[in-house]
Parts: structure tokens; C-alpha cells; sequence
């Protein structure tokens, strides 16, 4: 097993060497063309001096990763904690579907962020209004997923659990949560890219801490170098999150045709 | 023989823009216990409506079914069903899905492990238990489905048009060994097919049902030996059979 999965990525070294030669060619080339075009350093700063210079940031840039990371986390997690059993609600409520749900819909059209400077005049510069509006960013894609995920089994299969006269819960854990799952995991990961600009958006509006109101500070006090460290340890945190959503949706539905390679 | 199925004056509306529309019937009919039953018609003639109020997971509008000396009101347990498009899950095996059968009904799977490897073997699945439904072929599918129907050993099988979206050879294979299935349990089967010939091969009595509103217009009884191996399908009987049938579609203008 090990010696397989030794084997495998090696695979995928060699595999994906054509990306990582991109990504080498890529950061060269911007190394260089700041000296050959002359670029003024507050303008865009070299690589090797976004790496120096924040090296020498480093604790204050740990610190400020591990608040935008807890808002992103917090809201992310709340959203999907409230959003599946509501969505569940609406599947299956003949009611809640006819109020809620084009309540919902409609309020998906409103661009959330846009309530973003109302939460921190109530809120204050806190963590709560940051994880509230990472909550709203996450919230509506996940809850609108799954009702369609819950809502679209086969006739066929909802037709053959009927006939073995199994009770509702275990029709629901053994067919229905199933099949439901790669499409709540569309909504997750569209939720897990934009969380990560909730948080960002959030602390540019009102905050004292955290990676946004670090880029902010640092654009005005024309440290482009630091704000790049800072957008850079923002993409890190998104491909983290959006990496391990992706591996729980390998781990839980290896079985999806989105999975099988 | 005592009626397994018995249809009562049985029809079914749809409304659409609350205007009432007649899909199927009304029509009687009569099926005795082990009989191999094919409701035969043109797409759209409510064949598979009257299947499905058969299962109980229709109303009827009107009339009445009996099925085992109870009327019909609510889905049927006692039934394995199978539909053109499987009922495989994907995320379980061949031998999972038909598990599922069990599982689902609160039977003890270790009870139904030899019968499981006899039910696979006879539809020549054996060797396929730990694959995936995506890694067969519809055929195969198919077959798993109907061992997933079977398991449980139920009275009746409803099927509708299991065989509907399979080349002409592998639908040949397996109504031969639903066919031996068939004549080896002796369940009660009722099945939806627009094929002709696929209605004459294996059942007992063919009901022609016209376009829509369906309605039985015609029960044909087939007489033919069993089992209804490629010599028999070659007889003149069996294209008279055929032919009588034909004819019947041709008078409704639908071939």
C-alpha cells in the first residue's frame, strides 16, 4: 500500500512537471522583468523581496493568517452546519418551499457583501461580523445545493426503496444521504472559494487585525512587497480549505463519476 | 388457480391545467398465480401507469386492485420490481446492491448468501460480485438488477421494459434466463414491452392494450412449449402469433 501510494506520486510529479516548470518559468520571469523594465519597487516588488522582507514580518503575518483563518473556518463551518439540515427543511416541506425557498432565491441575486459595512456598524471590528459574513457568503450556495441534492432522486430508485417497506430514516442513510452527496459537495466547494473573499473583503471595510486590513495598511503605506505577502498567504489559505474539501469528497464518494480517473 | 391479480374497472387521470386527462383504462384483468404476464403497447399507452398502480405507488382514479387478497392502497412489499433504467446504486457493488434488497427489508444477509451465489451463477454474473455498476455493461446491469429483484424471493415481479434500452443480442440472453428464472421460481410476472416478439417468447398471456387511453383491448393466450428456446421461435406457431398480433397494432394505425 505505501509502496503503491510511494509510487503514485511520483507519478504525479512527473505527471504535473509541466505545471510546476510554469510555475518556476513564471516567478523567474517576473524576478527579471523588474530590472530589465525598471519597475519601481512600490510598484511591484520583486518575489525574492516579498519573501526577504516578509520573513522579517513573520510573526505579526503568523498571527494575522490565524485570524482571517479562524473567520474563514468559523463562518465556513456554521454555514454548512445550518445550511444542511435547512435545506433538508425545504426538500421536504411543502410549505417551507413555497416561502423560504424563493426567499432564498431571491436574496442569492443580492451580492452578500454588499452587507458587509451594516455588519461591522452593529457589530463593531470584532470577529462576529467577519464570521457572520463569511457565514453569508457560504450560506446560499450550500443551502441551494442541497435542496437540489436532496430533491432529485431517481424515480427509479425512490420507487425500489418504497417497495422494501424500510423505514423513512433508513431509506435516508442508506440511499438518500448518498446519493445526494456530490452535489452538496458542489455547493461546499463553491462556498470554500468564496470564503476566503468574505473574510478578505470583510476586514477591508472595518478591522484591526487580520490578512485584509494587513494588505490594506500595507497598500497605503506603499509596502507593496508586504501586500503581496499577504495575498500570497491568502491563497495558500484558499487552496488549503478548497484542498481539503476536495479530499473529503475523494474520501466520501470515490464511487461519483467526478472521481474516477 | 386463484387470481394473484385482479383489476376491477381500474383507470387513471392526470390533470393537466386542471383539465382531467384519461392516461389508461378503464380495463379489468385477470392474473392467476404463476402466470407470465405481458401488458404489450405503443409508447404513451399507460402501460407502465397500470404497472405502477399494480405496485401501489400510483392511485387508481377509479376501480379497484387486488393483489394477494388485498386490495392495493399503499406500496406493495410482497413484489421486486424492475424498471428500463437500473436500480443500482453506484456506490456499492454488484453484491452490495443486491445486499441493498435485503438490507433495506431487515432480512439477514448470511441467510441469503448461498441463494445469492445460485441467483448470480444462473444469470452467468458469478465473478462480477465486487465490481462497481459502472464497470459493466448495461446487459450485466440489467442482470444484477434482476438479482436485486429476486432476492427476496417475492411473489410477484412487476417489470417495466427491463430490456428496453439493450442491443438486440444481449436482450436475447436475458429473456432467456429470465425466462429460466421464471419457469424454475414460478413467481407471478407481469411485464411492460413494446416488443412483440419479446411478449410471444416469454409469456404465458399477452394484453395488447391500444393508444392512449390505453385500454386491454385484446388477451391472447400463448401456446407454445416451454422453454421457448430459438427452435421454437423458428416454428410457424410462433410466427403466427406474431402475425396475429401485428395485425391487431396495424388495425390501431400504430405500425
Amino acid at each position: 500500500m505505501t509502496f503503491k501510494r510511494i509510487k503514485a506520486s511520483i507519478r504525479w510529479l512527473v505527471d504535473s512537471w509541466m505545471v510546476i516548470v510554469f510555475f518556476i518559468a513564471f516567478f523567474l520571469l517576473w524576478e527579471l522583468s523588474i530590472d530589465w523594465f525598471s519597475i519601481p519597487r512600490y510598484i511591484l516588488p520583486k518575489p525574492s523581496t516579498i519573501l526577504v522582507n516578509a520573513s522579517a514580518d513573520l510573526p505579526r503575518l503568523i498571527d494575522y493568517t490565524y485570524i482571517t483563518g479562524l473567520e474563514t473556518i468559523l463562518g465556513y463551518v456554521t454555514a454548512i452546519v445550518i445550511a444542511i439540515p435547512l435545506g433538508l427543511a425545504i426538500t421536504f416541506s411543502s410549505i417551507l418551499r413555497r416561502t423560504i425557498y424563493p426567499f432564498f432565491v431571491s436574496i442569492e441575486m443580492t451580492p452578500k457583501i454588499a452587507f458587509a459595512p451594516l455588519f461591522i456598524s452593529w457589530l463593531g471590528f470584532g470577529l462576529l461580523p467577519k464570521v457572520i459574513i463569511v457565514f453569508l457568503v457560504c450560506f446560499f450556495p450550500i443551502v441551494l445545493n442541497a435542496i437540489l441534492a436532496f430533491g432529485s432522486l431517481s424515480d427509479e430508485l425512490d420507487r425500489f426503496s418504497k417497495t422494501t417497506g424500510a423505514s423513512i430514516l433508513k431509506i435516508f442513510i442508506k440511499i438518500r444521504i448518498p446519493s445526494a452527496l456530490p452535489q452538496c459537495f458542489v455547493g461546499f466547494k463553491y462556498a470554500a472559494i468564496n470564503a476566503t473573499v468574505g473574510a478578505t473583503i470583510a476586514e477591508f471595510i472595518g478591522s484591526d487585525q487580520g490578512l485584509g486590513f494587513y494588505i490594506q495598511i500595507q497598500t497605503g503605506n506603499m509596502r507593496t512587497d508586504l501586500a503581496f505577502a499577504g495575498i500570497f498567504l491568502l491563497t495558500i489559505m484558499g487552496l488549503l480549505l478548497f484542498g481539503i474539501v476536495t479530499f473529503v469528497e475523494r474520501a466520501l464518494i470515490p464511487w461519483h463519476i467526478s472521481q474516477r480517473r | 388457480m386463484p387470481a394473484a391479480i385482479t383489476i376491477q374497472d381500474v383507470s387513471k387521470s392526470f390533470s393537466t391545467e386542471g383539465q382531467p386527462i384519461l392516461a389508461f383504462g378503464p380495463a379489468d384483468l385477470e392474473v392467476e398465480e404463476g402466470d407470465f404476464v405481458t401488458l404489450l403497447g405503443p409508447s404513451g399507452c399507460g402501460k407502465s401507469t397500470l404497472l405502477l398502480m399494480i405496485a401501489g405507488l400510483l392511485s387508481c382514479t377509479t376501480g379497484k386492485i387486488v393483489m394477494n387478497h388485498e386490495e392495493v392502497s399503499e406500496p406493495r412489499h410482497d413484489i421486486g420490481m424492475m424498471f428500463q433504467d437500473s436500480t443500482l446504486v453506484p456506490w456499492r457493488t454488484v453484491l452490495g446492491n443486491i445486499n441493498l434488497q435485503l438490507e433495506l427489508r431487515n432480512l439477514n444477509l448470511d441467510e441469503y448468501s448461498v441463494k445469492i451465489s445460485e441467483l448470480m451463477e444462473s444469470v452467468s454474473l458469478k465473478g462480477y460480485e465486487h465490481l462497481r455498476p459502472h464497470e459493466l455493461s448495461g446487459g450485466m446491469q440489467q442482470r444484477a438488477a434482476l438479482c436485486q429483484a429476486l432476492i427476496h424471493e417475492p411473489k410477484t415481479l412487476l417489470l417495466d421494459e427491463p430490456l428496453g434500452k439493450l442491443d438486440a443480442m444481449t436482450r436475447e440472453n436475458i429473456r432467456k434466463d429470465l425466462q429460466n428464472l421464471w419457469m424454475n421460481e414460478k413467481p407471478t410476472v407481469l411485464m411492460v414491452t413494446h416488443s412483440i416478439e419479446e411478449a410471444v417468447q416469454l409469456s404465458s398471456k399477452v394484453c395488447v392494450i391500444t393508444p392512449r387511453p390505453g385500454l386491454i383491448d385484446k388477451t391472447i393466450e400463448v401456446k407454445l412449449p416451454w422453454p421457448r428456446d430459438l427452435d421454437v421461435k423458428r416454428s410457424q406457431m410462433f410466427t403466427d402469433y406474431m402475425a396475429e398480433i401485428q395485425e391487431v397494432f396495424q388495425g390501431y394505425g400504430v405500425i
